[in-house]
């Protein structure tokens, strides 16, 4: 026996508490349509800066200079370079935690867009270069090595943007999926931070070496007020926000309780934490400030709905660090950063919601739960294990359904080998799938949390079931 | 990507670029400075270029056009300070400090006609810098010579040695009173 289902469908009256104040009624939610608004502002503003950079060329007569083969391969090189600089800071406010691109995308989105343009912006940075020196070699009429020493010792500020060239390099390397395994969080992410030196450090070449960044010139206002927006945004939103609600928070560990081997929920408590306008389903950055894990942050979700005094969190020992954490001393003060993330209600477009968790995935399940907008009997939870016994607070997600007329499934039993589907092996040949698990899912909301493969295998069923993408909701929480 | 906003960001995207290329490009320029009439030959209006023009300029040129006209010194006395033609002589325009090395030309006139410029001092801050202004200096001659103003195109990759020269050169001519 290995799938094992729970049906609790309990339609009782239900008792006056905190979290079913809300109207039980279920509405679509009015938010989406604002939230699709800002993400087409946003987006289309992400391409026009690309064509704004090359209009910068252009408005310095660019346009003109293709006669030679020398000329020509110098424009490339320019324009290659300012759409490369453009993309880079594009990808540097994408990772600055700007509260509307979080409200629009999550968090989630804006990283994995953040990811997929770093590849991209490096390969423009290093044509620029490379046309440039040819473009420069011809017509000076010397070889390319001869070039790029001339370049170096006697174009001012040229030493520094070959460093930050160099930096560069390194950075997306690192981030490249097989060597970001293989590299402990910390190394990769004090690597990662040399990016915001690259960046400055390729600055002044373009202001002095360049003809298209003449200073005065509108183009050369356009392109500092960038910088200095993109450098005030890393400022307020990853520096001093953070800095000051985990002052005013004062979060400090209140209790660590053992929910199964190795997992295990943190009670935090602080005062006025509703001025952090943190919702179910959101996630941290946590800061545990013992002697052994100061130096460590560790993204967790809130595995209850935040009060006004307190949080919660549900971990289990995934990496090098969250293994300590079942021993962290009550009083350990706390730093954070966030709340960040768009698994919450506010992403809700449908009257019903299902609810689809594995592992560790079940924390931010099991606060949506509870604040979640849904009448009794519209709401369906799944839970994804290996046996029944090693699912994660079960107990409390089966008393959240009873008391909100949820109905409840656990799904245990082992993957078919080889199989891509994210439901036991033989719950696969008795054709079940998600369809057939939810009753009236295509009125549903689709929120599910866990590995990243299994996440997508979840994913995939939803839409081959016919779920339109605003309806799927996803984190995954290995990254 | 919504089909919307996919439009409007290929519309607004295709606009931008559109008024860059209309700024940037020599056509436009002519028309602004045939509105400001200073252009007055179809010629040179087609020659004139956009950035070495009508853009304002770096810093480093800005404060040497303010001081142009009173540096500019006359080694031939003109033959009248107001009416150009008949102006004969060679007169020196103001050194240009540029990012690149400073820049001074003279310029000779005969019979009101710009016969020869010489460059005095070319941008020499390192061998890049004379490399470039050696190679433009000669193109801007002859295209100085052919528009009889300093009313020419910019010679591509070297901006500042085109701005240095012309902005010394028509501190020459305003001299002259040509």
């Amino acid at each position: 026996m290995s799938l094992d289902t729970r049906p609790l469908r309990l339609q009782q009256r239900l008792p006056e508490t905190t979290h079913t104040r809300r109207q039980p009624a279920p509405r679509v939610n009015p938010n989406y349509p604002r939230r699709m608004r800002l993400a087409d502002t946003l987006q289309v503003l992400c391409i026009v800066s690309v064509a704004l950079a090359v209009a910068l060329f252009l408005g310095s007569g660019g346009a003109a200079r293709f006669g030679t083969p020398a000329d020509a391969l110098t424009s490339i090189g320019i324009v290659t370079g300012l759409v490369g600089t453009d993309l880079l800071l594009v990808m540097t406010l994408l990772a600055a935690r700007l509260p509307a691109i979080d409200r629009a995308f999550g968090h989630d989105s804006a990283m994995a867009l953040h990811q997929s343009l770093g590849k991209p912006a490096l390969y423009l940075i290093l044509a620029h270069a490379v046309f440039l020196i040819i473009g420069y070699a011809l017509s000076s009429e010397v070889n390319v090595f001869a070039e790029t020493w001339n370049m170096l010792t006697q174009m001012p500020d040229m030493l520094l943007a070959f460093i930050a060239l160099g930096l560069l390099v390194l950075v997306v390397v690192t981030s490249l999926v097989i060597v970001r395994h293989k590299l402990p969080y910390e190394v990769w992410h004090i690597v990662h931070l040399l990016s915001y030196v690259a960046v400055l450090a390729a600055l002044p070449h373009m202001l002095t070496a360049g003809t298209v960044l003449v200073a005065g010139s509108p183009q050369w206002y356009y392109w500092l007020a960038l910088y200095v927006a993109v450098a005030g945004s890393i400022v307020v939103y990853r520096v001093v926000l953070p800095i000051v609600r985990s002052l005013r928070s004062r979060l400090v560990v209140a209790g660590v309780d053992r929910e199964a081997p190795g997992v295990v929920s943190i009670r935090l408590t602080g005062r006025r934490l509703h001025h952090l306008q943190a919702t179910a389903g959101q996630f941290f950055i946590w800061r545990f400030w013992t002697p052994g894990q100061w130096w460590q942050v560790h993204p967790f979700s809130l595995s209850a709905a935040p009060a006004h005094n307190s949080l919660r969190v549900t971990v289990r020992a995934l990496g090098d660090g969250s293994t300590d954490l079942a021993s962290v001393p009550v009083g350990t003060r706390v730093s954070f950063e966030g709340p960040y993330g768009l698994f919450t209600d506010r992403a809700r477009t449908s009257p019903r919601i299902v609810l689809v968790a594995a592992g560790i995935g079940v924390a931010p399940i099991r606060a949506l739960l509870e604040t979640a907008t849904f009448a009794p009997g519209q709401a369906t939870v799944l839970l994804r294990s290996h046996s029944v016994a090693d699912s994660y607070l079960v107990d409390e997600i089966a008393e959240l359904c009873r008391v909100r007329g949820a109905e409840f499934r656990i799904i245990a039993g082992k993957r078919a080998p080889g199989a891509h589907s994210w439901l036991p092996g033989d719950a696969v040949n008795a054709r079940i799938s998600l369809r057939t698990l939810v009753p009236n899912l295509s009125e549903s909301d689709v929120y599910i949390c866990g590995p990243r493969r299994w996440t997508d295998e979840v994913v995939r069923d939803a839409r081959s079931a016919g779920l339109p993408t605003q309806q799927i909701h996803f984190e995954r929480f290995d990254w | 990507m919504r089909k919307r906003a996919a439009a409007a960001a290929a519309t607004a995207s295709l606009s931008v670029l559109a008024i860059g290329w209309l700024v940037g490009t020599p056509a436009v320029a002519s028309l602004q400075n045939t509105l400001g009439g200073s252009a007055t030959d179809a010629t040179v209006s087609a020659a004139a270029s956009a950035p070495a023009v009508s853009t304002p300029t770096a810093t480093a040129t800005a404060p040497a056009v303010a001081t142009a006209t009173p540096t500019a010194t006359a080694t031939a006395t003109p033959a009248a300070a107001a009416p150009a033609a008949g102006v004969t002589g060679t007169f020196t325009g103001s050194v240009v400090a540029t990012r690149f090395g400073n820049m001074q030309v003279s310029v000779t006139i005969a019979a009101g006609t710009i016969t020869d410029v010489t460059a005095l001092q070319l941008t020499d801050k390192d061998s890049k810098s004379v490399q470039i202004s050696n190679r433009a200096a000669p193109v801007l001659k002859a295209e100085v010579l052919k528009a009889q103003s300093a009313a020419v195109a910019n010679v591509s990759g070297a901006t500042y040695t085109t701005q240095g020269y012309l902005t010394s050169l028509q501190a020459a001519l305003d001299a002259a009173g040509f």
